[in-house]
């Protein structure tokens, strides 16, 4: 977001439906929202990630796995749940650092593979081994709340979760508007040119890499407390390309983008769900629709609308078009050479 | 035999070639002079057509071969098959008639072209080029980290061509005294725009340009 | 001694599969510069195929055929999206070859149901050194050394192969001589889908083929081309060979549930080995 205006625009109608809306859904609407909630604030790392850092990560899910075995650990072993939502992120962001600092040697597709094996790696191993409680999951986690306090109804939730979707979103703010994340621009275009402009490449990549993940963490972290148990299969291959979806279809590097892009899937999947579960649909219906509409739409943003929607939509397309069309002699890696 | 009008090429807002008209008739042997990043290169890639131009036109008649700056060989591959590629457009693949104008292809045929000299990597360069039976040749950087005595090789095959066989030739030159040591005329391009264009021998009169190019004896 | 042996043989068997998708994978990197996230979608494709077209009735061979043909036409499809369109960067396509494969998925689905699936091989097996061997095992091995030996044939001797490895070599160059780089990508696109289409073929016998054990198979093939850096087609053969062999071992001496990590985790250490290696290897082909 590098204009205010807009945003405080827009920011404050929406916040106010934001806050509005918990009290007149009712459950099942509710869940919806906490879901889209979870996935914009997994999508606003991801967004900063591919848009700042100009990395693709195809294992975001499994940062949002580890935030949610964290804080599910933490709680079933005593700890009051403030101290396990806190540590979902930290922990999170702690292993990004740890397996970030050899992997992000790797650039692109490497790095894309690198991270969809983390996550392999990672879901097979909580399948497997006792403490994360096998195939089966862990199971009866207390609800969250503070001191005597306990969070019953899905609206507290709800405000759990747009609550931390804020937080999210105004420190990615401040990171993006920060001198640093303005450098970090320059990364996304050509690491090469930012490096020789004396910028630490490095650290900035690991930082942005630890900051999605503590944002997955947090994620995790409530949904975990929101559902109730956490599983292998709560975090397929598939969650983590949904997130790339959101972040490609919102707008690389937009923090508003992140929010509209997950907004934009999850309620068109929410209304192809109600279709598909009309009686007469085959049983398979749900299935095929929603692979169908991730792999359309991400085919479709990313050849024919490259900025995102939301840029798109604002109209402010010129400067980033000249950013990403690239002259002949650039980088050797590219089929943009061969295209010209 | 190539005509540029008011040719304008740009990568994203930077703008590489300005309003270039130029134009060379068949049969001529013509010099583009131009320090580092003055548009040379671009206007070679245009006229290849692998750059599109944003304004203005480029017309060239017969075909078009061009000699890339930093030769752009196929390192993995032999010099025969370099050569054989470069019969591409042509459709005739074999480089028998190369060989019997550089017979030293001929001995180096079987070689990997990325562990050549520079001086034999120019030479498969100029014989792949030739391969396409070309009409026009544009040699980007002939003399470019070559030694003299190999370059003056190398010029006498291109005036030899360019004498004998009709072969217009568009010689990219940051060596000036070589350039007008074997061309008629010049232009001189700098920051992407034409500045001076004529004989090579007023050209080398001219103070300007004298100074800027043949001054400082850049060989 | 005798299990050593059977597992050794079934190993190269599997590791035969892993390397015809690798040969897809390093062939359309070479020639475009993408990876192609869908290739194990094209062994699912072939392999899905062909157990429609054996339990229609058709004969062996035909079915093959026709199968590992749909594959290479599936490929020249994801090739259409991912490299078609002019200024897509190797990353673009890296994302819309991952959504080809989830697309893939719902046809697959539509088209097949979401169960695994088999189809009928080689029936029987032989006793080598008193080891018993599937001869559908050996069909595999010695499929795998017929396609290698044409792959390397194609490449190395014909002129269009070499147009190819041209494009490889140097893209910029190849647009010089005049060569349409993209029609050649769109080819090197079809080869893949053939090569992950005979994989398909070869392995739906032997193990059971659902929509997404593309999954497990791009995984696996890219595992093994990446030892070889996605150019060097005889080195990723080498390592789909270490890693099928490996992974067969591990499963039958006991430790089958780890091997899937065990594979991951291998290609995580040569790629980061790699990168290190990289910035001198970079500086010197500029």
């Amino acid at each position: 977001m590098s204009r205010p205006p807009v945003g405080t625009l827009i920011g404050l109608p929406v916040a106010a439906v934001t806050l509005a809306l918990p009290a007149v859904l009712d459950d099942s609407a509710l869940a919806v929202y906490i879901l889209l909630g979870l996935a914009a604030m997994v999508t606003v790392g991801v967004s900063l990630l591919m848009g700042y850092a100009g990395q693709v990560s195809l294992g975001q899910g499994a940062f949002y796995a580890i935030g949610a075995y964290t804080a599910a650990l933490l709680s079933l072993g005593g700890v009051p749940p403030p101290v396990g939502l806190v540590a979902a992120p930290v922990v999170a962001a702690v292993f990004a650092v740890v397996i970030g600092t050899p992997l992000l040697r790797l650039r692109g597709h490497h790095l894309a593979f690198a991270t969809l094996a983390m996550q392999l790696i990672l879901l097979s191993l909580a399948g497997q081994l006792d403490f994360t409680g096998g195939d089966i999951g862990l199971q009866a986690i207390p609800q969250f709340g503070v001191g005597s306090f306990e969070m019953g109804g899905a609206a507290a939730y709800a405000y759990l979760t747009w609550g931390g979707l804020a937080l999210v979103m105004l420190v990615t703010h401040n990171v993006i508007t920060s001198r640093p994340g303005r450098a970090l621009r320059a990364l996304a275009t050509s690491e090469t040119a930012a490096a020789s402009s004396g910028i630490p490449v490095g650290r900035y990549k690991l930082t942005v890499f630890a900051l999605s993940a503590a944002f997955a963490g947090l994620a995790g972290g409530i949904y975990c407390f929101y559902t109730g148990y956490v599983a292998p299969g709560s975090f397929p291959v598939l969650i983590s390309i949904q997130y790339i979806v959101m972040a490609v279809v919102g707008g690389l590097g937009t923090i508003w983008g992140a929010v509209v892009g997950a907004t934009a899937i999850t309620l068109l999947l929410q209304g192809l769900n109600t279709l598909a579960t009309v009686p007469g649909m085959p049983t398979y219906a749900p299935s095929v629709l929603s692979y169908a509409v991730y792999a359309l739409v991400l085919i479709v943003v990313v050849l024919f609308l490259p900025q995102g929607l939301l840029p798109a939509v604002t109209g402010r397309l010129a400067a980033r078009r000249d950013r990403t069309r690239q002259p002949l002699t650039e980088e050797r890696d590219g089929s943009a050479a061969e295209s010209r | 035999m190539i005509d540029v009008t008011g040719l304008v090429v740009s990568y994203g807002s930077a703008t590489a070639l300005d309003h270039v008209t130029l134009s060379i008739r068949p049969g001529e042997m013509v010099a583009l002079l131009g320090p580092n990043g003055a548009g040379k290169s671009t206007l070679a890639n245009t006229l290849a057509g692998l750059l599109t131009p944003a304004s203005g036109t480029v017309t060239v008649h017969g075909r078009l071969a061009l000699i890339p700056e930093g030769r752009q060989l196929f390192p993995d591959l032999s010099v025969a098959d370099n050569l054989a590629l470069g019969g591409w457009r042509s459709g005739q693949r074999d480089p028998a008639p190369v060989y019997t104008l550089l017979p030293r292809l001929a001995e180096l045929a079987p070689r990997r072209a990325g562990v050549l000299s520079g001086g034999e990597q120019q030479m498969v360069a100029f014989g792949r080029a030739l391969m396409s039976h070309p009409d026009v040749l544009v040699v980007d950087e002939l003399s470019l980290g070559l030694a003299p005595n190999v370059t003056s090789g190398l010029a006498r095959h291109l005036v030899e061509l360019n004498r004998e066989r009709g072969l217009t030739v568009l010689l990219i030159e940051q060596n000036a005294r070589l350039a007008f040591e074997l061309c008629e005329r010049a232009y001189v391009l700098e920051s992407g725009r034409l500045v001076a264009e004529g004989d090579c021998a007023d050209l080398a009169g001219d103070p300007r340009v004298a100074g800027a190019y043949l001054g400082g004896a850049i060989t | 001694m005798s299990a050593f042996l059977g597992y050794l043989l079934n190993g190269l068997a599997v590791g035969c599969a892993i390397a015809l998708i690798a040969s897809g994978l390093v062939a359309v990197h070479r020639v475009t510069g993408v990876v192609n996230f869908a290739q194990g979608t094209f062994a699912v494709v072939a392999g899905l195929c062909v157990s429609s077209l054996l339990g229609l009735g058709l004969p062996h061979g035909l079915s093959e055929v026709a199968a590992v043909l749909v594959a290479a036409l599936a490929g020249l499809l994801t090739g259409l999206a991912a490299i078609g369109r002019p200024g897509t960067t190797p990353l673009s396509s890296l994302i819309v070859t991952l959504g080809v494969g989830v697309l893939a998925y719902a046809v697959e689905i539509v088209l097949w149901g979401d169960q695994p699936r088999s189809a009928p091989g080689l029936a029987g097996s032989v006793t080598v050194a008193g080891a018993r061997i599937q001869t559908q095992h050996l069909l595999v091995i010695a499929v795998t050394a017929v396609t290698f030996v044409l792959l390397a044939l194609f490449f190395g001797r014909t002129y269009l192969g070499k147009a190819l490895t041209a494009c490889a070599s140097n893209p910029y160059a190849a647009r010089v001589v005049g060569l349409d780089v993209r029609r050649l990508g769109l080819l090197a696109f079809a080869l893949g889908g053939l090569l992950g289409g005979i994989a398909g073929v070869l392995v739906t016998p032997l193990r059971p083929i659902s929509f997404d054990t593309d999954v497990t198979l791009i995984v696996n093939g890219f595992a093994a081309a990446v030892f070889g850096g996605l150019t060097r087609p005889v080195v990723a053969l080498a390592g789909a060979l270490l890693l099928g062999v490996a992974e067969t071992m591990a499963a039958g001496y006991g430790y089958g549930a780890h091997q899937l990590e065990v594979a991951l985790g291998l290609m995580l250490v040569v790629m980061i080995v790699r990168a290190g290696r990289r910035s001198t290897i970079h500086q010197e082909a500029v």
